[in-house]
């Protein structure tokens, strides 16, 4: 069984608190730390970003994080190094990559996986790889050799027979986007959110975690009243962008607020 | 699946791009499915492209540069003479065509050069719909002429200052946009690249400049040309002029493409040549990418040029090797653009430019009694002010 899996099958909360950020802003050593403080605080699963320089499916704020890592020498090694101390801080929490698959690709994905396994990784986001190419089944076949899961993004856009065929090669969570459009803040939903979760529980057998805009407390909290999960990225790259140059800041407010977020969805 | 689906030449193309936008795109691709069959639709685009923008556009024997480069007789596919000056008016034309029958009231646009901004403030105008144009703020300065014209035709402009400021940062805020409107909006992709079906349909809508190019100059020589060249930005104009000739087995063709200031990593745009396969913008195709697949920053002289990827049909152009992929430095577009100038009083756009400094060479090759078309892709009016800059530097 995944480790993903056996999370939300542990009943060990309500909903998971799924929190992202991008790695090496502002460096690849404050990153860890960084990471370190929101697994002490209450992250059930962590979203590691690897940084894109074209991240077409993010707004501006994790734009600008993917930016400011890349101003500093970006290396696949980097990257496993800071995953694995990570990962050897909590080796319980599952830690997953949100990339897009141009660096996947490019890094040759055996090699990727192997790497990312061995740095504690259990799973992996791509927005802009959808289930229906061949790259994706090929990615698909590899993780499920690995025991890593395949997240898959729905849309409030996504059709009823695309949600039934995506079904099939998903695993470990649903990633629902909860509205249009691409990440930040945001302050309302989309108005179906509700019986759109719930549709989607019933049609795939997977949890269902939300994201894409969530950012307080309050939003979090009604949020998980149906999903299974709340996935929290730009508010907390905000949190670094505004702190990021002085890390024992950063590191106060990110245990301050990821603890508010996960004390809001108990 | 994959490389057999609708979409893809050879392995390159797909649809790579965020869930957000798949049911978009798939509506596009039926209704254009539906829309190329159906008659009234034809009928329309032809009466636009007839009387608005002005086709078919002329054939035109190139006399003096015949004369001056003294090797195959020299013709130009004359795509500067459209409404707006250049080619970019048949895709938009085309897809807001196809915008307006989906019921869908807002088109955005990305442009490098402008023109494409600039065609599709255009026709935005026209059909009165409401427009909007992502554009690099650098290329917002280099290309002023064309962001002052956009704004006066009533569209908005909104300048992109991510990374480098130019027509990838463009798309990929255009591409946002759409994610975030995309029941009410229309994202006109202005060149052959995106996620399927845009690199079909804007070759489909360019297609016009090859098959008037092949039927005129077979009416007017009863043969056919011995090769065809056209400059590679995205690659819009040159699939549209390639198309109708892949199958003329004896007809070479030659692609432009942006060889910059030389050939370190974000000194050109030589995706053909330096590129490797990758995923940008919706497409699998050859990116220009360092050894972690991170995108390396394009350099052309020319802003329409100035783009890491390339339409995914060229890359499997260059894989079989059908067309002959060659660079062209900043500074050899620059001689060519002041030659042909001077010699054919033509101001061409400096996309062009690099085009008729490959024909050159490819005429010399060919020798005398030979025929070689180049497409005309735009006019030079938008690159008067940098020309002149640019010749300052050299002094
Ligand atoms: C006149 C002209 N030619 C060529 C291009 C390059 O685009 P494409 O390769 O799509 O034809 C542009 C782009 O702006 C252009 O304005």
């Amino acid at each position: 069984m995944s480790k993903i899996k056996s999370l939300f099958e542990s009943g060990r909360f309500k909903s998971a608190f799924i929190p992202y950020f991008t790695l090496g802003d502002p460096n690849y050593n404050d990153s860890i730390e960084f990471g370190k403080t929101i697994l002490d605080n209450g992250a059930d699963i962590l979203e590691l970003g690897i940084p894109f320089s074209d991240p077409v499916a993010d707004g501006p704020v994790i734009q600008r994080a993917a930016a400011r890592s890349l101003k500093n020498r970006f290396s696949f090694d980097e990257i496993f190094r800071v995953t694995k101390a990570i990962h050897d801080h909590k080796p319980e929490t599952p830690l997953v990559y949100l990339t897009y698959f141009n660096p996947i690709y490019h890094c040759g994905i055996t090699k990727f996986l192997d790497r990312a396994k061995e740095s504690g990784i259990v799973g992996l986001v791509i927005p802009d790889l959808p289930f229906d190419t061949e790259e994706s089944e090929t990615l698909f076949r590899e993780l499920k050799v690995r025991d890593m899961d395949l997240i898959h993004l729905v849309t409030p856009a996504s059709e009823k027979k695309r949600i039934q065929a995506l079904s099939k090669t998903s695993s470990g969570f649903i990633y629902y986007v909860t509205s249009f459009g691409v990440t930040g803040e945001r302050r309302e939903f989309s108005v179906d959110l509700k019986e759109r979760i719930k549709f989607l529980k019933d049609t795939i057998q997977l949890p269902i975690c939300a994201g894409f805009g969530i950012s307080t407390p309050d939003q979090a909290n009604q949020i998980s009243q149906y999903a299974d999960g709340i996935i929290i990225g730009s508010a907390i790259q905000r949190v670094i962008e505004e702190n990021g140059s002085d890390k024992t800041k950063t590191v106060t407010a990110l245990a301050d607020y990821i603890s508010k977020i996960r004390a809001s969805i108990s | 699946m994959g490389k057999n689906l609708p979409g893809y030449f050879g392995e390159f193309g797909g649809r790579y791009s965020p869930e957000i936008l798949t049911e978009a795109l798939e509506e596009l691709e039926s209704t254009y499915h539906k829309l190329k069959k159906s008659k009234k639709f034809k009928k329309e685009l032809e009466y636009y492209l007839k009387n608005y923008v002005g086709r078919p556009s002329p054939l035109t024997y190139a006399e003096r540069l015949t004369k001056l480069w003294g090797g195959a007789r020299i013709w130009l596919k004359r795509e500067d003479l459209n409404h707006t000056g250049a080619h970019k008016i048949n895709n938009a034309i085309g897809q807001a065509l196809i915008a307006r029958f989906m019921g869908k009231k807002r088109i955005i646009a990305e442009t490098g050069a402008g023109q494409h901004g600039l065609a599709t403030a255009t026709v935005g105008a026209m059909f009165g719909m409401e427009t909007v144009v992502y554009m690099g703020a650098v290329d917002v300065e280099r290309q002023n002429l064309n962001a002052k014209k956009i704004e006066m035709l009533g569209a908005k402009i909104l300048p992109v200052t991510a990374g480098e400021a130019t027509l990838k940062e463009a798309t990929s805020e255009a591409m946002r946009d759409w994610a975030l409107n995309v029941s009410t909006t229309h994202y006109i992709v202005g060149s052959a690249i995106g996620p399927h079906p845009f690199p079909m349909i804007v070759r489909d809508f360019q297609s016009f400049i090859g098959s008037e190019a092949r039927s005129e100059f077979k009416k007017r020589n009863k043969k056919l040309p011995n090769a065809i060249v056209a400059c590679v930005g995205g690659g819009s104009n040159s699939i549209g002029m390639f198309h109708a000739f892949l199958k003329d087995k004896q007809v070479a063709i030659y692609g432009a493409e942006a060889g910059g200031l030389g050939p370190k990593p974000g000194e050109h745009s030589a995706t053909l040549t330096y590129g490797k396969t990758g995923f940008l913008h919706g497409t699998k195709t050859l990116i220009i990418q360092d050894e972690f697949g991170q995108i390396v920053p394009a350099h052309s002289v020319s802003a329409g040029l100035d783009y890491p990827g390339v339409g995914p049909e060229h890359a499997y152009l260059s894989q079989t090797g059908r067309v002959d992929y060659r660079m062209v430095t900043d500074e050899q577009a620059l001689d060519s653009f002041l030659e042909v100038t001077r010699v054919e009083g033509i101001i061409p756009a400096l996309e062009t430019a690099h085009a008729f400094h490959v024909a050159r060479d490819v005429a010399k090759d060919l020798g005398k009694k030979k025929d070689l078309v180049i497409c005309l892709s735009g006019r030079g009016d938008k690159d008067v002010t940098e020309v002149l800059r640019l010749l300052g530097e050299r002094k």
